[in-house]
């Protein structure tokens, strides 16, 4: 199972890439958990200047803009490949 | 007076000022400045400025670069206080992480370009001098004085500042036709605002609906108030139709443009070239007046039009559409409320008031304007129809600049956030230094309005830095005698 975090504090950038990443899921119909990561503190730890950011399976792939459903479906493709 | 009367006229001050604000500021500044800083933001890779934030750039670099990171990619909260967070904890450290974000609120592109179109382009380029000065003169303060938490941090690695990014050519012609775009509208020299050619609309009634509109919302110029013109009404039509189109065209535009995308740019293209024309309405028809401006916003849209279709990829596109939209949705709604809201309170307000408290350029009124900046928080932008409002109740330039530079920089709320991240006694020393700033910065303005010359200024400014000076060095000097073992909190 894929774990998936998206990072930000709650902006409307943030929100929106929730609701991609949910739906890119739900279309894929698998098996993911989608945290949000909220802290500050946390979110530097991956090194992001600028919400919000991608995290999947602990590896950032996007930051700073709102992939497409696209770009977010070969990135979970590209992840379940590597599991 | 009875009650019911004191509430219309309550009303009715709230909804002539939110018109008049709509149909006659709103259009040539405040629409492209929200494409402006959309562009900014999806266009300019935030490591063209980043990269000068490490820990290993000289300070000469990294402070004015901190400025810059302010005004130009920090339109937005999603930025401000990560991009803050970095600096501070894995980049050049406190100094320039507070230089950034005293500059981000007061001197950002929207802000910048608000104050300018509603207030006064002197108002403006006093927020943007004073905001650098006193950004990085902030700055270096609070390095100095926590020194030692900031080489608690040198152990951190700098690889997040390491990238480097340039800007593609295509995108920074597109952003400076969109300034060009906001320029050729607001600015008021001969060429652009001459007449070149008139011609007649045969539409009967128009006179007559202006007259309505002047009954429906009256207005006292003698005040400094504005009535809705039926170009105006024309303006506020139209942006509604802005907004319908924007909902259906850029809200979903994540899934793919669709036809309400281009719908409701082309409203955009038509809102701002009927904006720029003067109308004048009489019993014949209505007069159109085809001036420099009107040639000047056609050109412009005509060049971001073909670039657009041409040059930008579908990702830069969407993401400029997208962050642009993000911004009016944002700010926009909080700007009517606000406008609103000042528009009631000039019903009760006295002038009598502002002008005992505020009316002179005095040290007490320019702390009023602080004090006030800081106990009342209002939304992004809210500010300047507030300052606006000050202004034409006969508050002086000085205190109403003092005002302008308090407000945006401290609130609750993001006093709240920041001691999250810097830790409480930092966050209540910026805001200490803050109120200090603004009101030199007042005063210094206020005298240079009343006519002091500059050399006097500049002899105020020398003194004061001359007294800051030895108070840093006094700082220093302790810190030094103190052993370094004190623990950083």
């Amino acid at each position: 199972m894929l774990t998936i975090k998206v990072l930000g504090s709650g902006c409307a950038n943030c929100k929106r890439l929730e609701q991609i990443a949910r739906k890119v899921v739900e279309d894929m119909s698998m098996q993911a958990e989608i945290i949000k990561v909220t802290d500050y503190n946390d979110i530097m730890a991956y090194n992001v200047m600028s919400t919000p950011g991608l995290v999947i399976n602990e590896k950032l792939v996007s930051y700073g803009r709102i992939p497409t459903p696209a770009e977010v479906t070969t990135f979970l493709t590209n992840a379940l490949m590597a599991e | 007076m009875n009650l019911l009367s004191f509430l219309t006229q309550l009303l009715h001050g709230g909804l002539g000022n939110l018109a008049a604000y709509l149909a006659a500021h709103v259009l040539l500044c405040l629409l492209p400045a929200f494409y402006i800083a959309g562009a900014m933001t999806a266009l300019i890779p935030k490591e063209t400025v980043t990269r000068f934030l490490g820990r290993n750039t000289p300070k000469f670099v990294s402070y004015p670069a901190a400025a810059l990171a302010g005004s130009v990619l920090a339109v937005c909260s999603c930025t401000i206080v990560p991009l803050f967070a970095g600096i501070y904890k894995k980049g050049a450290g406190i100094g320039p992480a507070i230089t950034f974000l005293f500059f981000a609120p007061a001197a950002n592109i929207l802000a910048l370009i608000y104050t300018g179109g509603v207030i006064g382009v002197d108002l403006a380029i006093a927020r943007l001098v004073l905001s650098l000065a006193f950004g990085i003169g902030i700055g270096l303060i609070m390095a100095l004085i926590f020194r030692k938490d900031d080489a608690a941090h040198d152990k951190a690695t700098d690889t997040m500042f390491a990238a480097q990014g340039t800007m593609r050519r295509a995108a920074l012609i597109f952003l400076l036709v969109l300034v060009t775009l906001l320029l050729s509208g607001t600015l008021k020299i001969g060429l652009l605002t001459n007449t070149y050619a008139a011609f007649t609309l045969p539409i009967s009634g128009m006179d007559k609906f202006q007259d309505a509109l002047y009954q429906l919302v009256p207005f006292d110029s003698s005040k400094g108030e504005e009535g809705v013109t039926a170009q105006g009404a024309i303006l506020i039509g139209l942006l509604a139709f802005i907004g319908l189109s924007s909902w259906k065209g850029i809200e979903h535009i994540h899934e793919g443009f669709n036809r309400w995308t281009w719908a409701s740019l082309v409203l955009v293209g038509v809102t701002l070239l009927t904006a720029a024309v003067g109308m004048s309405p009489h019993a014949g028809g209505l007069d159109i007046l085809v001036n420099g401006k009107f040639f000047g916003v056609l050109v412009a849209l005509a060049i971001l039009g073909l670039i657009l279709k041409t040059k930008l990829t579908e990702d830069e596109t969407r993401d400029f559409l997208w962050e642009s939209w993000k911004f009016v949705k944002q700010i926009f709604p909080l700007l009517v409320v606000g406008v609103f809201a000042v528009g009631v309170i000039r019903v009760i307000i006295k002038p009598e008031w502002i002008e005992t408290l505020a009316g002179q350029n005095t040290l007490l009124g320019n702390l009023a304007g602080v004090v006030f900046g800081v106990f009342m928080y209002f939304p992004t932008l809210v500010e300047v129809p507030i300052a606006n409002m000050f202004l034409s109740l006969g508050m002086h330039r000085g205190p109403l600049l003092a005002y302008l530079m308090a407000d945006p920089e401290l609130s609750l709320q993001s006093i709240l956030i920041i001691s999250t991240i810097i830790g409480k006694l930092k966050s209540w020393t910026y805001v200490a230094w803050v109120a200090l700033f603004s009101t030199l910065a007042g005063l210094i303005y206020g005298a240079w309005v009343d006519g002091a010359s500059i050399g006097l200024v500049s002899l105020y400014l020398v003194i004061f830095l001359a007294l800051l000076s030895a108070l840093l060095w006094f700082v220093n000097h302790r810190n030094e005698q103190k052993s370094a073992s004190v623990p950083a909190d």
